[in-house]
């Protein structure tokens, strides 16, 4: 009935570009997640000590980037935002530098890379911060009381009582998004990102050898996952058993984990 | 009698299977869960139409007692014989049937909540039973005045006081005309000034011809109405009498322990306490 | 600025209902045409697989899971290109894109609905299904008349939550060139060229309007259930 040609896939051209697309969706993946987590304390910071405004802008953040589809933001960042930089700057990000590669031959100073890396983590950022609100909830406003009435600043309260604990108690969902980044990172192949989805299609249109080169993509995503899931949560913040497993949504938006 | 109030209808029932006699005898029956031994050595025989109440400390195994008979929980040991014919190995829809022949009334009401008291009552009716709905409304309402509920109908259970749910859960209980209905501490988790409203109706159900079970802490209550007083303690059945010579004159060293500190609470016969 | 706007009015029939005159769906009406097909399917399975998992404790359920768990531990991407390969293969000729796409956002879909579903089902108090087995309920019964209506009115915010997911997920038709309205933009971007801001934009607040409505619809739900 259906033959595989396993060889087809895992040798020569094949081979490297399925290396070469894996290692860019783990370099993309991981920068996105460091650049997520900035943005997310950046606004979980603005929302505690931002007064109303601070809190309308992180609302119009979450609300914005959790309602438009993820490939659209992409999209937009990619075709529309990109030539809003100054011309200089983009110049001198698509000429060639040294230090512009990273291990495994993934060159990051391009367009599509900065895109996705951004798009990914600004997506990403939106679900963060309304997950680890709502553990910060679970946290007693005892302590937060206690805190301030001892002089707290709020940037120290949010970074010694609020976000410790509450990222105990949000750790479960926080992983989620994490793993959701990793394999949201397959949309970027949409705006011509060479990552893993990207390098499969390649290798589809290179020898018809479609079946085989999916279930390659395939086994390495699903690897990845539970390797990834598996990492995170033996973190020492997830041995820590939460009181509850809060599952609740915030006061805003219900829950969508995507 | 309650069951004239369905000779009508119960030949026109499309469920034709009836106890012939309700008795129900546990023999030898007990409960594990796992290495932890909550019954031991029942040995117990309740006749038809008969009023037993079953007494004792929190964490004697009353409510696993009773929670046997409508296999709410499963026997280790044993066996329990409803109608001289031995239960246990029943399932399915063997098993349904005899449990439509049984009602049960829980502590927490258990009402099912997105449905009004009348549709609690009728669900049963027009779903396991087949009734047809203008059958089951009719029965169910003749049931809520039973319970003294004429007007709340349409309320849910969530408009209804702890005392009002009950009560429906009694007439829910009633619906299927039930020949054995089992009582787990059904006033339990009720403030005190619903309490008698329940008693009330049980009081009535009583004697009936139907035989009850009730698992409770109402002393008072249990001496009422009681034909016989079980007493239960560590998971064995310590005591059988009649309500009068139970609580006047108790056999068992712990059924007189249990007494005075539910009858008397401030001056139990424990010595630390008495030397203050 | 009108110049920008133009790119917008020109094409706008397109971009709301691609060719619809020819039979051909396209952009807004293709998105909500996938998103209903899909939800149409994903909630019924969704919800027969929560009671089977409700049901049968053990393999049963340890299986629905472990299916569960790789249906969403692949991008759904992946999920959509599986099914374009062989779908085909297997119906023997060829679906319409659309409906491909449609058929792998329930499935992946699925997955979701069934946890939320057998979350609800557990959180409903124990009692419920003890008094539904005293009355003689056999358990297709207990779960059709009384744990499911109570639990899916509770899990309503989180099934909106998922729906909000498959809408946005419909995007994803742009990888496999199916003309719904990220894709169709994407086609006159790559036609127009000069006015991607404006179009990519417009697009942004149709999917936000959508979207944040169900969101709004979601929250009154939370409310009334408190």
């Amino acid at each position: 009935m259906l033959t595989f040609d396993w060889q087809g896939v895992l040798s020569g051209q094949p081979l490297q570009w399925i290396l070469s697309g894996y290692l860019t969706t783990l370099w993309v993946s991981a920068i996105g997640m460091v650049l997520a987590g900035l943005l997310t304390g950046l606004f979980l910071l603005l929302r505690l000590a931002g007064g109303r405004i601070g809190r309308g802008l992180v609302a119009t953040w979450v609300s914005l980037f959790r309602n438009t589809p993820l490939l659209v933001q992409l999209l937009f960042w990619y075709f529309a935002a990109w030539n809003l930089l100054p011309q200089g700057l983009r110049d001198s990000i698509n000429a060639p530098h040294s230090g512009s590669v990273l291990p495994g031959d993934v060159w990051w100073l391009s367009p599509e890379f900065l895109c996705s890396a951004w798009g990914l983590a600004a997506f990403t950022s939106a679900f963060l911060i309304e997950e680890i609100t709502a553990g910060m909830r679970a946290v007693s406003p005892g302590q937060v009381e206690a805190a301030l009435s001892q002089g707290f600043s709020h940037q120290a309260l949010l970074r010694h009582i609020l976000l410790p604990q509450g990222l105990i108690y949000a750790w479960q969902p926080v992983v989620g998004q994490l793993l959701n980044l990793m394999k949201l990172s397959s949309l970027a192949s949409g705006i011509g990102f060479a990552e893993l989805t990207y390098q499969v299609r390649q290798i589809e249109s290179y020898n018809a050898h479609a079946l085989e080169a999916f279930a390659v993509g395939t086994v390495l995503y699903l690897l990845t996952g539970m390797v990834l899931g598996l990492l995170l949560t033996r973190l020492p913040v997830a041995r820590q058993k939460p009181a509850r497993q809060a599952r609740t949504s915030t006061q805003g938006e219900p829950q969508h984990e995507r | 009698m309650l069951s004239a109030l369905f000779s009508r209808s119960a030949a026109q029932a499309a469920e034709p299977y009836r106890l012939r006699q309700a008795s129900v005898e546990f023999r030898n029956a007990g409960k594990s869960w796992g290495s932890n031994q909550v019954l031991r050595a029942i040995n117990l025989t309740i006749a038809p139409g008969e009023v037993v109440a079953i007494l004792g400390p929190s964490g004697s195994g009353k409510s696993t007692l009773i929670r046997l008979i409508n296999q709410l929980e499963t026997l280790s040991e044993g066996d329990i014989l409803i109608d001289d014919r031995p239960t246990r190995q029943l399932r399915g829809a063997a098993l349904r049937q005899l449990r439509s022949r049984i009602g049960f009334v829980f502590q927490q009401f258990n009402l099912y909540a997105h449905l009004s008291a009348l549709q609690n009552i009728t669900l049963a009716l027009t779903t396991v039973h087949r009734l047809g709905e203008a059958d089951a409304t009719a029965r169910a309402r003749a049931l809520l005045d039973r319970v003294g509920l004429t007007e709340k109908a349409d309320h849910y259970p969530s408009q209804l006081s702890g005392g009002q749910q009950q009560r429906v859960a009694i007439a829910r209980a009633l619906a299927s005309d039930p020949q054995i209905i089992l009582f787990d501490e059904p006033t339990s988790a009720l403030d005190p000034e619903t309490i008698g409203e329940v008693l009330q109706v049980m009081k009535q159900l009583a004697h009936s011809g139907i035989t009850m079970v009730v698992v409770t802490h109402e002393m008072q209550f249990a001496r009422e109405i009681a034909d016989r007083v079980v007493f239960i303690d560590g998971g064995e059945i310590l005591e059988i009498a009649t309500p009068q010579s139970f609580f006047t004159r108790p056999e068992h060293e712990r059924a007189r322990r249990f007494l005075n500190k539910v009858l008397d609470p401030l001056h139990t016969e424990d010595t630390h306490h008495a030397d203050f | 600025m009108n110049a920008n706007l133009a790119v917008i009015t020109d094409n706008l029939d397109y971009l709301l209902w691609g060719r619809l005159a020819q039979g051909e769906p396209g952009g807004v009406v293709l998105t909500l045409l996938m998103a209903l097909g899909a939800a149409a399917l994903a909630i019924p399975v969704g919800v027969v697989l929560a009671c089977a998992a409700w049901r049968y404790r053990g393999g049963v359920r340890r299986l629905l899971f472990l299916w569960a768990e790789i249906i969403r531990g692949i991008p759904l991407i992946f999920v959509i290109f599986w099914l374009w390969y062989l779908l085909p293969m297997m119906t023997g000729g060829s679906l319409p894109g659309a409906v491909t796409v449609t058929l792998a956002l329930a499935w992946f879909t699925s997955a979701a609905v069934m946890h939320s579903v057998l979350a609800g089902l557990q959180a409903l108090p124990s009692g419920q299904y003890e008094a539904a087995q005293t009355q003689g309920f056999s358990e297709s019964q207990a779960l059709w008349f009384i744990l499911l209506p109570q639990a899916l009115r509770n899990v309503m915010p989180s099934l909106l939550g998922i729906l909000i997911a498959l809408l946005k997920d419909t995007s994803l038709a742009f990888i496999v060139n199916v003309p719904e309205l990220t894709t169709v933009a994407g086609q006159v971007n790559n036609r127009v060229q000069i006015y991607p801001m404006a179009l990519f934009i417009f697009i942004a607040v149709i999917y936000y309007l959508l979207c944040s409505s169900l969101g709004l619809l979601a929250r009154r739900f939370q409310r009334q259930a408190v």
